[in-house]
């Protein structure tokens, strides 16, 4: 499953196409510097960051090779790099943390292409990301001032009203999970600070499980839920 | 490495409350330690959920914006956290019938609720309608009930303060009437210590008159001036008429120029030389007529007849002289 999705479209909305059949004839780079030759655009919504480099497949072999000897390993090792490159650029206030972390991807790929050794690329990705936030900062910067006094607000507060979608979805999600698991998640959150504590205590005393790893049980919950809940979403 | 996990470190890392320096120290450790990550991602889970419970502080709900809003991944978790949100809250509606979760929503409270009844089950729907007309029956019984005992309560007073001016009124007759009695009382007995006084005053007056009317009547005093030189044989001697009621009969004895003493004594005699009275210690007095010895002789020692004075002086060393004799004749009327 995962060298056959690592194969393909990898990454359609930054741009990064590996194409395999044109690997050899594709340039792989128009800059001296691999790691700044990417244009980024800023958070508030202009054109995301567009490398002009493309990845082939070659060069995406070549990633992965240097990322595990198995392959498959290495394919979970590159999924739980760009979800962390993603957590680091929502974590970061940048508009499109996706783009940005496949722009990071591809410029790590591009040294590895190029021979450089890399001896810790989880490390590494997260100092390449550091330099493309910088890349990011800086034409978010250059966009405010373009605006002049405007101040950049990346979204009102109560923007959109799509919540109901989302509940229906949630609701049917739900329904998918285990009646310990809707117990479980439905109790967890519920509640706001002291009340949500003291009930986190009282289903720790009854399910026998310590805090943390009730925690960690929830959060598991919640993420499965949350990727069904989008996926829902985007096909109703 | 097992470093204690600071959640509150996270919380301003995920807020972008940090320096750049903390920031990375954050994403190295989040990125190389995975149940750090857990706990990061578990605490991000919590402030969305604290955000769409309206449970951030103003400047935290704007840092919080800036940067989960900023993306279509962060949206998207807040969007899921909201719906999560309120079918944990549904949930709870339906199981018990436990408050709202959404108690500090950014919303008001009555667009929460009727938010809230919107999306309820019929069932909730009636048991809410129904319990809002009790609670509007319910205000509605207090505040009459309110009005009603507010108005007791008004008249209550009145009629205290009222009893209190009836009370204080009787204070002031009873002390108006005490203060008259104790007047009343101090008159009486001035009064009667007059009276006393008077009833004392006529006894004296009675006790006097009595007195008087039992004390027999005083000796009538006659006065007579003798003069020295006057012989025993010679012419006419002074005559002393002394009446039979007369009790005293006062001679006046006059002296001479030379006739110093420090006291005087006399001896009256009859014609016969009998001695009927004498006296000592007498001192001379002076009338502007001029120097005199006065002795008062009881009248009934007086007979008709004849009388000798003599007078004697005491010198300052006891030793006595004669002064001189004094004649007069005594006729009884």
């Amino acid at each position: 499953m995962a060298s056959t999705t690592l194969l393909g479209r990898v990454h359609p909305p930054g741009g990064m196409e590996v194409n395999p059949t044109r690997s050899d004839s594709l340039p792989m780079e128009t800059g001296s510097d691999a790691l700044n030759d990417g244009t980024a655009s800023s958070p508030g919504g202009s054109a995301p960051l567009r490398s002009k480099w493309v990845l082939t497949q070659a060069g995406f072999d070549k990633l992965l090779a240097c990322l595990d000897a198995d392959r498959e390993a290495a394919g979970r090792t590159y999924l739980e790099i760009r979800t962390n490159l993603i957590r680091f650029f929502t974590w970061r206030g940048c508009a499109f943390p996706e783009d940005h972390a496949d722009e990071t991807i591809n410029r790590v790929a591009k040294k590895v292409s190029e021979g450089e050794e890399i001896r810790n690329p989880s490390g590494y990705c997260m100092g390449v990301g550091r330099l493309v936030l910088l890349e990011v900062y800086k034409e978010q910067e250059k966009e405010r001032l373009a605006l002049g006094e405007l101040t950049y607000s990346p979204v009102e507060s109560n923007y959109g009203d799509e919540i109901e979608p989302r509940v229906e979805c949630l609701k049917r999600c739900l329904q998918g999970q285990t009646p310990e698991n809707r117990e479980l998640i439905l109790q967890y959150y519920e509640g706001e600070k002291g009340e949500k504590i003291e009930n986190r205590k009282k289903l720790s005393e009854k399910l026998k499980t310590p805090l943390n790893t009730l925690r960690m049980r929830a959060l598991r919950v919640r993420e499965r839920l949350q990727v069904c809940v989008g996926d829902c979403v985007k096909t109703s | 490495m097992n470093v204690p996990i600071d959640e509150g470190l996270i919380v301003r890392y995920l807020l972008g409350d940090l320096s750049d320096h903390e920031q990375v120290e954050i994403e190295d450790r989040a990125f190389s330690d995975a149940q750090y990550l857990q706990s990061i991602l578990a605490v991000e889970a919590d402030l969305i959920d604290e955000y769409v419970r309206g449970g951030l502080y103003e400047n935290e709900r704007r840092q919080f914006e800036n940067r989960f809003l900023a993306s279509n991944e962060g949206r998207q978790k807040v969007q899921f956290a909201k719906a999560l949100a309120k079918v944990a809250g549904e949930s709870v509606v339906t199981e018990t019938s436990r408050r709202p979760v959404v108690a500090r929503a950014t919303t008001s409270w009555w667009s929460s609720f009727i938010a809230a009844l919107g999306n309820a089950s019929p069932a909730v729907r009636l048991s809410m309608a129904a319990a809002s007309l009790v609670l509007v029956i319910g205000a509605a019984f207090l505040t009459w009930q309110t009005i009603r005992l507010s108005g007791e309560v008004t008249q209550l007073q009145a009629e205290q303060k009222s009893d209190l001016n009836k009370q204080k009124a009787l204070e002031k007759q009873f002390t108006d009437e005490r203060a008259l009695s104790q007047d009343l009382a101090a008159r009486l007995e001035n009064e009667q210590q007059q009276r006393q006084h008077t009833e004392e005053l006529i006894r004296d007056l009675e006790h006097e008159r009595e007195e008087s009317a039992n004390r027999p009547p005083q000796p009538t005093i006659f006065s007579f001036v003798l003069l020295p030189g006057l012989s025993r044989s010679g012419g006419a001697l002074p005559k002393l008429v002394v009446p039979q009621s007369a009790g005293l009969v006062r001679l006046q004895l006059g002296l001479e120029q030379g006739d110093e003493y420090k006291s005087f004594a006399v001896e009256l005699r009859t014609q016969a030389g009998k001695q009927i009275w004498t006296q000592d210690r007498l001192s001379a007095q002076s009338p502007r007529a001029g120097r005199l010895v006065v002795l008062s002789v009881p009248a009934k020692l007086l007979d008709a007849g004849k009388y000798e004075v003599a007078l004697k002086g005491v010198l300052d060393g006891g030793k006595i002289e004669d002064v001189g004799y004094y004649y007069f004749e005594v006729q009884k009327k």
